[in-house]
């Protein structure tokens, strides 16, 4: 659905985007993941046309994103950052405005604007003026209005940031929902891991490169360990064995943090030693790990 | 296609109706020019003929002038809001955007200069239903005109306090030197070239010309009343005028369009902005 070949966007001396690929299928939730500043809202808004590239090809739905710019612009749906909407109009007037400039066939439009309406729960809000509205409601309200012309990809750059835990959910919810019933593809950036575990593909991103690309788990897998911490009452016996397997280990606080990505290694000293244990624990590594593990860094929230 | 100028223009309409204070102060401005000019100035008009009238005449076609040029501050506020990226990634070409926000900015300045000709008629302006159709139509050309130099000089400016500030510049000379509220033939000889070179002393030399019914006149009274020019032997009549102000509005019609479409608006600002 999306190809992005050999992509570089240049501002004067520096290299926001550089030389990145990758490819979205089609009905899949796509993120890229990274700190800020990382190239993230540069290649969404090359991909949305708002920016020329300095290098690359970059194709949505068979279509160049720098030739036929009014077809790629009919595709998709775009949710930005900050609010685009007209305060002073209603919400239903918002959406429709957009079916004019979308041209949205007239006998169409408002059941569209029923339809998305309803799938952001905002029913009830039509004839609310925008700028009375909650922050959660204007971004549902963004959402709604992006999804109004039915287009094949919807972008979302930073859907919930700035949201409450709460609101941020509700949203998920939304986009995993549309994306099921729509078999929309959905583009996403954000900086919040849990966010990045829902999709189907992770890329992520720093200093303008994609370092990593690949479904969450699998990420996980190749560039983090699970912890097995144990608390046991035989402490003597377990730091033996350990010793004897070469099984690197800490002890701290009365609890052993093994480090280990062999399934097996778990399972063998779990029946071991499972008539002493008192406390078990498996940490899985995060999104987080791998950007650790990857760039030497945390993204900060 | 036309689907999205409408769209543009009832969506500008719409917002302009519904800001209250905006809507106010657009009148009270209206009323001020009305009732503090014409009689602080009425002693400026010597000489002239209906010297009220004269005034008035000239208020109106300012009030169409002075808001298509400001309106354009619009624009300028969707950009910042963000609303604007909103039309510029639809489907939507950059040249409808601008021929949209021309136009409602066109429509709300006659709207205004309508009100003022509604007050000035109880002030005592006659006019029949022929010259009342011919003045809207001037105003609409008016507003077209300094609707886009407003639109054009907003997308140069790209910040609110810039566009100010070029407004300002443009505002006052040439108001005060167009003869709308000074009359040409009592101005020093020395600014007489600058008067020819202002297309406002053109807007307000035809505006009078029809509202204030001069068409039996001969040129030289024209002349002497203001609303034609003489350079060296040659007199420029109000219909010439009409030509100048015409060109002047498809140049600058053509210039904004074409400015609009290579602008880029990612770096905008807007401060808080008051009449």
């Amino acid at each position: 659905m999306i190809e992005v070949k050999n992509f570089s966007k240049q501002y004067g001396d520096f290299m926001a985007v550089n030389n990145i690929s990758f490819s979205v299928e089609e009905g899949s939730i796509f993120a890229f993941l990274g700190p800020n500043g990382a190239g993230k809202s540069t290649t969404i808004n090359t991909l949305c046309t708002i920016l020329d590239k300095t290098e690359g090809k970059l194709i949505i739905n068979g279509y160049d994103v720098n030739k036929d710019i009014a077809k790629v612009r009919k595709d998709i749906g775009i949710v930005f950052q900050e609010s685009t909407l007209d305060e002073k109009l209603s919400v239903e007037e918002n959406l429709r405005l957009h079916c004019d400039f979308y041209n949205v066939p007239r006998d169409e439009v408002q059941e569209r604007i029923n339809f998305t309406l309803k799938l952001v729960d905002l029913q009830d809000w039509r004839n609310s003026s925008v700028e009375r509205l909650s922050g959660g409601m204007k971004r549902r309200v963004e959402i709604a209005r992006g999804l109004v012309h039915y287009p094949r990809v919807l972008f979302l750059d930073e859907p919930t940031a700035g949201l409450d835990p709460q609101t941020r959910a509700n949203i998920w919810d939304y986009i995993v929902k549309l994306q099921k019933e729509k078999n929309m593809t959905i583009f996403l950036t954000t900086h919040y891991m849990d966010e990045a575990e829902i999709c189907d593909k992770v890329a992520i991103m720093d200093h303008g490169k994609i370092v990593a690309f690949d479904t969450p788990s699998q990420l996980k897998d190749q560039y983090t360990s699970s912890t097995l911490k144990i608390k046991i009452n035989n402490n003597e016996a377990l730091e033996e064995y350990l010793t004897e397997q070469t099984i690197n280990y800490q002890y701290k606080d009365n609890e052993f943090s093994i480090v280990t990505s062999i399934l097996n290694e778990t399972m063998n000293i779990v029946t071991k030693f499972k008539a002493d244990i008192t406390g078990l624990e498996i940490h899985k590594g995060t999104l987080n790990d791998v950007f650790l593990a990857i760039t030497g860094r945390e993204i900060r929230e | 296609m036309m689907r999205a100028i409408k769209a543009i223009v009832v969506r500008n309409l719409k917002n302009f109706s519904r800001d209250k204070m905006k809507l106010f102060f657009t009148l009270l401005i209206s009323v001020t020019f009305l009732f503090i000019f014409s009689f602080v100035m009425k002693s400026a008009a010597i000489g002239v003929e209906k010297p009220l009238n004269y005034l008035i005449t000239g208020i109106i076609i300012m009030t169409v002038f002075q808001s298509a040029l400001s309106n354009s501050m619009n624009t300028l506020e969707d950009i910042s809001s963000g609303f604007m990226k909103e039309i510029l990634v639809s489907p939507v070409d950059r040249w409808q955007i601008s021929i949209g926000q021309i136009l409602s900015s066109s429509i709300i300045a006659v709207f205004q200069g309508l009100l003022i000709m509604v007050m000035a008629l109880f002030m005592g302006l006659k006019i029949d239903l022929v010259h009342f159709i011919e003045m809207c139509g001037f105003m609409v050309i008016v507003g077209i005109t300094f609707s886009s130099i407003g639109l054009y000089l907003a997308t140069l400016a790209k910040s609110s306090t810039t566009f100010q500030l070029m407004i300002n510049v443009f505002v006052m000379p040439l108001t005060f030197l167009s003869g709308a509220y000074i009359p040409i033939t009592v101005m020093p000889k020395f600014l007489q070239p600058i008067v020819l070179i202002n297309p406002l002393s053109y807007t307000t030399a035809i505006f009078r010309y029809i509202s204030l019914q001069m068409e039996t006149l001969s040129a030289a009274e024209l002349v002497k009343s203001g609303v034609a020019f003489s350079v060296n032997n040659f007199t420029i009549l109000p219909y010439m005028g009409l030509f100048i102000i015409l060109a002047i509005c498809l140049t600058f019609f053509a210039l904004c369009v074409y400015q609009f479409n290579k602008a880029d608006f990612s770096c905008v600002q807007v401060f808080e902005y008051r009449h």
